[in-house]
């Protein structure tokens, strides 16, 4: 309508773009990689069409139709190739395929953000009694359990992660 | 202070109705496009920056807290809802840009929902809402037939295919891959530079011409009006009929434009969707030391 909003959907276009760029860029799964690269195309053909908008003509428009064609060829092919990599790895992790890469580059530097349990909660076992192994029942039962809830406590394995 | 800003929204609201309705299937004459409104919020300033710095705050701090504490996430959120109040800020106050404006928010909470989910579906359901609302602003820019396609294509099948590898790939519980991104800190911050750089571009002085003819486009130009068209626009102009000269917008026009102007392009798209199609089944195809 007039030139603040074409201003503003094109900052807006910009924004997709940028926000499927940083989704490209720290994802590791391929699906949410490829994902992350429709939503950049989408922020393209807002600006197209905002720019057709803007010109009165159908320009923008027909690019925009361009560019639906081009990611639905994409989609397929990416469809395919994902699952073709999936067959072979069984994972759709990206950093699994890093030996592609050349050997002069080096070896990408590990995330800087790393997995820890520390928030998470694990079940702690309660002490369900004698160990059967130690026959016969000592005397003093409570001592005993207490110090096997104790050592049992001392085992549970810290930083423990699952993949 | 509330009932000025109500009174000025319907004010607006009565001002902008006839627009709003027709919105879809006319365009307005491009004479009243040069007498734009004056610019007040559209120009470069700094407080613009603000907006962005804080939703890259907010992202980094996400990021960061997910895995390590409740509070990072929380002041994370926090610094993003702040950056969507700052940047309601610099929208115009129209009844059309406000509705755009809430589909471009709406686009970007799923975008941003997108980027934080850890769950694939979230984040592939954050992905179907941003491409639902952006097929809603291109609606309001009278691209029908442009929008209508979009959402077949991405909310439809790209939607529909993903989240059916996505349960084809299924597991119940998080991968490390889901939780450990490609350092989010560094792309957070390569993001905000280049949003910055967009809207200093976008929002500089005489950033984009107001309005352009393109000579070489007779066909898209014979619809437009006398002191728009180019000579040989004006030669098919006198050569058709009333009825084959339509109005710019409206999806015949689009039609009209795709296989007289632009026809080589479609030719070509067809082409890129048959070899397109080829190479998805000769890469889906199983080999046959696979099957050994």
């Amino acid at each position: 309508m007039n030139d603040i909003l074409t201003q503003n959907l094109l900052v807006f276009g910009g924004l997709l773009f940028v926000l499927g760029m940083v989704g490209f860029l720290t994802r590791r799964s391929l699906i949410l990689m490829f994902l992350s690269l429709e939503m950049m195309l989408s922020g393209v053909s807002i600006n197209l069409i905002a720019f057709s908008r803007h010109h009165q003509n159908f320009q923008g428009q027909v690019l925009a139709i361009m560019v639906l064609t081009i990611a639905a060829c994409e989609a397929a092919i990416a469809l395919a190739l994902v699952v073709s990599l999936f067959r072979r790895k069984a994972t759709l992790d990206i950093k699994a395929w890093d030996d592609l890469s050349e050997t002069i580059v080096p070896k990408e530097l590990e995330a800087s953000v790393s997995m820890e349990h520390d928030e998470q909660e694990f079940p702690k076992l309660t002490p369900s009694g004698l160990d059967p192994m130690e026959l016969p029942v000592p005397a003093n039962f409570d001592a005993v359990t207490g110090e096997i809830a104790e050592r049992i406590n001392a085992r549970t394995p810290e930083g423990v992660t699952h993949a | 202070m509330n009932s000025l800003i109500t009174y000025m929204a319907m004010n607006r609201l009565a001002a902008s109705l006839p627009d709003f309705f027709f919105v879809a299937q006319v365009l307005p004459d491009p004479k009243t496009i040069s007498a734009a409104q004056p610019t007040v919020v559209g120009t470069w300033n700094l407080w613009m920056l603000a907006p962005i710095v804080f939703g890259a705050i907010g992202y980094m701090l996400i990021q960061h807290g997910v895995v390590k504490s409740k509070p990072a996430t929380g002041s994370g959120i926090i610094a993003i809802l702040a950056a969507v109040i700052l940047a309601i800020g610099f929208t115009p106050n129209t009844l059309e840009s406000w509705m755009l404006m809430s589909f471009c928010a709406v686009a970007t909470a799923g975008g941003v929902s997108f980027l934080v989910a850890r769950e694939p579906v979230y984040a592939a359901l954050g992905f179907a809402t941003a491409v639902l609302s952006t097929c809603g602003i291109l609606f309001m820019q009278s691209a029908l037939f442009v929008a209508a396609a979009t959402m077949i294509v991405y909310a439809g099948a790209t939607i529909i295919i993903f989240l059916f590898v996505l349960m084809f790939a299924q597991h119940t519980d998080l991968r490390a891959y889901d939780i450990q991104l490609t350092n989010p800190l560094l792309a957070g911050a390569i993001g905000a530079v280049l949003l910055t750089t967009i809207t200093m571009c976008v929002t500089g002085e005489k950033a984009f011409a107001s309005n352009q003819v393109d000579a070489t486009r007779p066909y898209s130009q014979a619809s437009l009006p006398a002191e728009l068209r180019s000579e040989k626009a004006e030669e098919f102009y006198q050569k058709t009929t009333p009825s084959a000269r339509l109005v710019p917008g409206t999806t015949a026009g689009l039609g009209r434009a795709l296989y007289t102007d632009y026809l080589i392009a479609v030719e070509l798209a067809g082409t890129v969707l048959l070899v397109a199609t080829i190479g998805a089944l000769a890469l889906a195809q199983r080999t046959t030391e696979e099957h050994a």
